[in-house]
């Protein structure tokens, strides 16, 4: 951090481009246009803060709220329980190992909206036909009622993050010490007891980078939503992405989805921060 | 220190961003507006209709032939919202084409600074009376209509004739409700998985198409005084519960999360239902899946007040941007005069977009599916009723879909979702 004379600006110049032209200079502007009546093409007049309390009163937007917030929990406990577990069995001496990193890995390489077409099938199709033929009532009807579409949120989510969040666990357990575990098992410990005590306080740090990763993807979502349930049924599986999206271009109500879009950017904004905050403080104590 | 010499900079670096980016921007387009390469006019077209977009090429290419001086460019992008937003984000952008569709009255308020008068144009002379209607402004006409297009229950006569039920006679939502419950009686027999497919997923099926039939009488068939309206009267919302219930009750089920692909494709194509919702639109899906299947299919109009009228509609309209320049202009409306009034443009209209005519003096013997004959057939008798759904306030549509599905699921009652949707139509029509 010694030399920042002008070849460390000229370097630097590309990215500060870059950042600026399609990142901060597009937030300046939508910042200012939340506070005006802005169409999409051209805005007659100053608002002040009107568009901010219109959504106050907008059930819509607090119903998507809620709803991302309660997915977004679930979420991040279940992509992170099962991506420890994918983690632990791909590093244990079972004979495919590599294979099955690959193959979980995998849906992580698919883009959102396919993915969403495919749980579609499985959960309107394939559930249907097996709930049909063994009678198992909660196997039908899936995505046709909040619950469902919510669960079905979920595990999609988690089948596509859990992969991700495999490798970084990965990379936690492979540098849990042998000899660490050696020992205790030298001492008596079961395995219970060996994980409980040792390789989980090891691999905590991980768990902070995935639960920030998790979670701010998984308030962001909207391509797996669009295509999993398109907010249906009546709006109940609507996601704050998705609100914003169908505010600006289905009610054609730019402003207000501006403002709804900056009240996201600093909702996620703090979650980020957050994280980021608890995650230097817990290197620090190391 | 360093932090301000930071601010400084980055932020002289951005005000000179900006300024190059606007600067560029400028030039681009007046590049563009120019009579473009060569001597060439260019003319953008932005358009909707996915569903023709390969002949429609065809045909701008036909043109470009006939008239090497005109370079049509063709950029389709899917239908509905899509199709909204990207235009949007187009005008936005400032890359905005010469010519571009337009839908109701919505549109037509939100672009009307965009929109040139098409009224000095051959195609607008022929166009068929009412279909300029929401398009006209005193004398000037701001669109030309791309088709016509109909709907109504599209059902398989084949199913019809083995259960002994008369398509024709049914007149009235009680002859439709007997009718439902014969084939019902019979489904196994007949290999039915249900009467009706009904696509509650899609809010546009009865948030649009099912309650237009009920809202037109409220605003006399037009979409314009739809438009103007500040609150909806849905005097007939009574009809529109026995029509919904019926379509529920008599369904595949869960309705809710049943889609048009598994309402057009999966069921109705395959034999599985009896009758489906939907217009002349299906029809290409329809004899894709199974030709013979497509043979034997019909269309008739839901039921109102005993009475049977097909809503039939323009879909879309076609305008001429009033930003591009005069050249572009003139030869935007050359090209669509050619498209809807020559003799090459009306045969591609007729047999290769297979569209129900909008305009005048075209050979009708050739409309060659079976639902565009029918839906042809009572638009010549006036049995008609106008689209008041490309009126609705922008988005009312998949408010009222979303409150039926709410109904539907159990949610809420009948007339807590008829008023949630009465409500947003106050507040969206302001």
């Amino acid at each position: 951090m010694r030399n920042k004379d002008l070849s460390f600006w000229l370097f630097l110049a590309p990215v500060l481009f870059a950042l600026g032209t399609v990142v901060l200079i597009p937030l300046l502007y939508g910042i200012y246009y939340s506070f005006t009546d802005w169409n999409g093409v051209s805005y007659t007049q100053f608002l002040g803060l009107d568009n901010y309390v219109t959504l106050l009163k907008d059930e819509g937007f607090r119903d998507a709220l809620w709803f991302t917030v309660k997915f977004s929990v679930a979420s991040v406990i279940v992509i992170n329980i099962l991506g420890l577990a994918l983690a632990m069995l791909v590093t244990s001496k079972i004979k495919s190992r590599n294979l099955l990193r690959t193959v979980f890995f995998m849906p992580n390489l698919i883009g959102g909206l396919i993915l969403g077409f495919i749980w579609q099938f499985i959960f309107t199709k394939v559930f249907d036909s097996i709930g049909r033929a063994t009678g198992i009532e909660w196997m039908q009807g899936w995505l046709s009622d909040s619950a469902t579409g919510f669960w079905g949120m979920v595990i999609l989510m988690s089948w596509q993050m859990a992969g991700y969040i495999m490798v970084i666990y990965i990379a936690y357990l492979e540098n849990v010490p042998g000899d660490l575990l050696e020992a205790a098992e030298i001492d008596g410990a079961n395995p219970w007891q060996k994980f409980r005590n040792i390789t989980f306080p090891l691999v905590m740090p991980a768990f902070t980078v995935s639960m920030f990763l998790t979670l701010s993807g998984a308030f962001k979502i909207y391509d797996q939503n669009l295509s999993l349930t398109n907010g249906g049924p009546f709006n109940s599986t609507k996601m704050v992405a998705m609100d914003i999206v169908d505010t600006a271009f289905k009610f054609n109500m730019m402003a207000t989805a501006q403002a709804k879009a900056v009240i996201f950017f600093i909702i996620v904004a703090i979650i980020s921060l957050t994280q980021v905050y608890i995650n230097k403080k817990r290197e620090v104590e190391m | 220190m360093f932090k301000k010499k930071a601010f400084v900079l980055s932020s002289a670096l951005f005000l000179g961003l900006a300024g190059c980016s606007t600067a560029e921007e400028e030039s681009g387009s007046s590049n563009d507006s120019g009579s473009g390469s060569g001597d060439k006019t260019v003319v953008d077209v932005f358009q909707f209709k996915v569903e023709f977009k390969e002949q429609f090429e065809e045909l701008a290419k036909q043109y470009e032939e006939e008239n090497p001086d005109v370079d049509i460019n063709v950029e389709t992008v899917g239908g509905g919202n899509d199709y909204a937003s990207a235009l949007k984000a187009k005008f936005s952008s400032g890359d905005e084409p010469a010519i571009f569709n337009i839908g109701g009255p919505t549109a037509v308020a939100e672009y009307r600074d965009r929109l040139t008068d098409l009224s000095d144009t051959e195609a607008a002379g022929a166009a068929l009376e009412g279909t300029l209607d929401t398009v006209t402004e005193g004398e000037e006409v701001l669109g030309l209509p791309f088709n016509q297009e109909g709907y109504g229950f599209v059902y398989n006569k084949t199913v019809f004739e083995e259960a002994g039920v008369d398509p024709e006679s049914i007149k009235s939502i009680e002859d439709l409700t007997k009718a439902a419950e014969t084939i019902d009686s019979k489904k196994d027999e007949l290999g039915l998985d249900g009467v009706f497919a009904m696509a509650a997923k899609e809010k546009w099926v009865d948030g649009n198409h099912g309650s237009n039939a009920f809202t037109s009488a409220d605003f006399n068939d037009s979409a314009l005084e739809a438009f103007n309206s500040k609150e909806l009267p849905f005097t007939k919302a009574d009809q529109f519960k026995t029509y919904i219930d019926l379509q529920n009750k008599y369904s595949v089920q869960p309705v809710v999360s049943l889609d048009y692909s598994q309402q057009v494709e999966e069921l109705f194509s395959t034999g599985r239902v009896a009758m489906i919702q939907q217009g002349n639109w299906v029809y290409p899906t329809i004899e894709q899946m199974d030709p013979e299947l497509a043979q034997n299919v019909g269309i008739m109009p839901i039921p109102v007040d005993g009475e049977m009228k097909m809503p039939v509609g323009v879909p879309q309209y076609w305008t001429v941007n009033a930003k591009a320049d005069e050249t572009e202009q003139e030869a935007a409306k050359a090209f669509l005069d050619w498209m809807y009034t020559s003799e090459e443009g009306k045969e591609a209209v007729l047999t290769q977009f297979k569209f129900i005519p909008a305009y005048d003096g075209y050979d009708t013997d050739k409309i060659s599916d079976p639902l565009s004959k029918t839906i042809y057939e009572y638009a010549q008798e006036g049995n008609t009723r106008g689209w008041t759904f490309l009126g609705y306030p922008t988005g009312w549509g998949d408010v009222l879909g979303a409150n039926l599905q709410k109904y539907l699921a159990g949610e809420a009652s009948w007339d807590e979702a008829i008023q949630a949707s009465k409500d947003e139509w106050a507040k969206l029509a302001k």
